[in-house]
């Protein structure tokens, strides 16, 4: 009888050693996968935020090109192509990023020139994109939309001098996306004879930068009409092209 | 009997002390844990440094300027000390693009992660590239 208890001793340790065994094996295993699945889900949202960033980018960059002239369909073939790119660079699983170029007014094809003669300039790109992301653990659906837009106010006094000679004074304020933004060009013209002339050196031609999208603009010409037209040819820093006419008024 | 007693005694301990020892080896034997949460939090912080260049678009104007040295200063900076890096530019036709090695030290010999991010350049011409950026803790 004692025997037996004795005997029993050595089945009690072995079945510590393999119950432990069991758990620790059990433990590694449970660890290393949470640390994948941790892994794949921050590289999903990583591809996600690079995926935005680009469509940001090519729709500022689609602006850019038909506001310097390019034609206006370039925005629907530069979302294609990165739609293309991207389907083929994700690994994880099946990739779609399809886009809706705005088209409800004042938009046709997702963009708006509205280029004023009331010292208001507007170049503007709008687009919905929608983002589907499938593997074997996650579906991910996103909606997300880029409003890119370029605004310009012109604002512009004069005083007659002595005869025709008339001092301009004009204002210009630079908005991307409604908040201030700095200018790569800023071009100002005067119009006289019906041509429009860029002011120089010899029209005392000064312009000053306030650093904050606000820019002052002065010059002397000689203008017989009582009625000058002026025009803010701007270029911000993403190379969006944006312009804007106003009558000057007599101070 | 008490002879007999104290031999399966020893058997017995015998048989404890082998079976605690086959215990240890197995233990010992088993593929010690790949540090995940290091690659991970590597692979997190090349991705972030990735996203962070393209952001304001410089990474993909210093792509389409070809200043391979310029990007490797940008990396230098915004990468931690101790990472060792190696970025590869790709065409949107998986053509490499970068004509020297942007790297800082080699990560060949290393346990590396590979992050892979797509970029769109904001120039009047978009352009679109593939970075393969692979990192390795120096030393």
């Amino acid at each position: 009888m004692r025997q037996r208890r004795n005997s029993g001793q050595i089945l009690l340790i072995a079945a510590f050693i393999m119950a432990s065994l069991l758990v620790s094996a059990q433990i590694y295993i449970v660890d290393t996968g949470k640390i994948t699945s941790e892994s794949s889900s921050g590289a999903l949202m990583d591809f996600i935020l690079g995926l935005e960033l680009g469509s940001r980018h090519v729709v500022v960059g689609s602006l850019a090109n038909i506001t310097n002239g390019g034609p206006t369909n370039v925005l629907a073939i530069n979302l294609q192509r990165w739609s293309s790119v991207l389907s083929r660079q994700y690994f994880f699983g099946k990739n779609t990023l399809s886009y809706a170029l705005r088209e409800t007014s004042p938009y046709t094809s997702g963009i708006r020139i509205d280029w004023g003669t009331n010292g208001i300039g507007i170049s503007s790109a709008y687009s919905n994109f929608t983002c589907e992301l499938s593997d074997r653990e996650t579906e991910v659906d996103r909606a997300y939309f880029e409003n890119i837009t370029t605004t310009v106010t012109v604002e512009s006094h004069y005083l007659i001098l002595s005869g025709d000679a008339k001092q301009v004074n004009v204002t210009v304020n630079l908005l991307n996306e409604d908040k201030p933004a700095l200018a790569n060009q800023i071009i100002i013209y005067f119009r006289r004879a019906n041509s429009w002339q860029i002011p120089n050196a010899d029209n005392n031609y000064e312009i000053t930068d306030y650093g904050n999208g606000t820019y002052t603009a002065s010059f002397i010409a000689n203008i017989p009409s009582p009625t000058i037209e002026v025009s803010g040819r701007v270029i911000d820093q993403r190379q969006i092209l944006v312009q804007a006419n106003v009558t000057s008024a007599q101070i | 009997m008490f002879d007999q007693r104290g031999q399966i005694r020893i058997i017995e301990a015998f048989l404890s002390i082998a079976v605690v020892f086959s215990a240890v080896l197995v233990s010992a034997n088993l593929p010690s844990s790949p540090n995940l949460s290091r690659q991970h939090s590597l692979a997190s912080i090349g991705a972030q440094a990735l996203v962070e260049l393209d952001a304001g678009g410089t990474l993909a104007n210093l792509i389409v300027q070809q200043d391979w040295a310029g990007i490797k200063q940008a990396l230098d900076v915004i990468l931690p000390l101790g990472v060792s890096f190696n970025l590869t530019v790709f065409n949107e036709e998986m053509q490499q693009v970068n004509s020297q090695l942007i790297q800082n030290s080699n990560v060949l010999g290393r346990e590396a992660v590979s992050v892979q991010h797509v970029l769109a350049s904001q120039t009047l011409s978009v352009k679109f590239f593939v970075l393969r950026l692979q990192l390795g803790w120096a030393g």
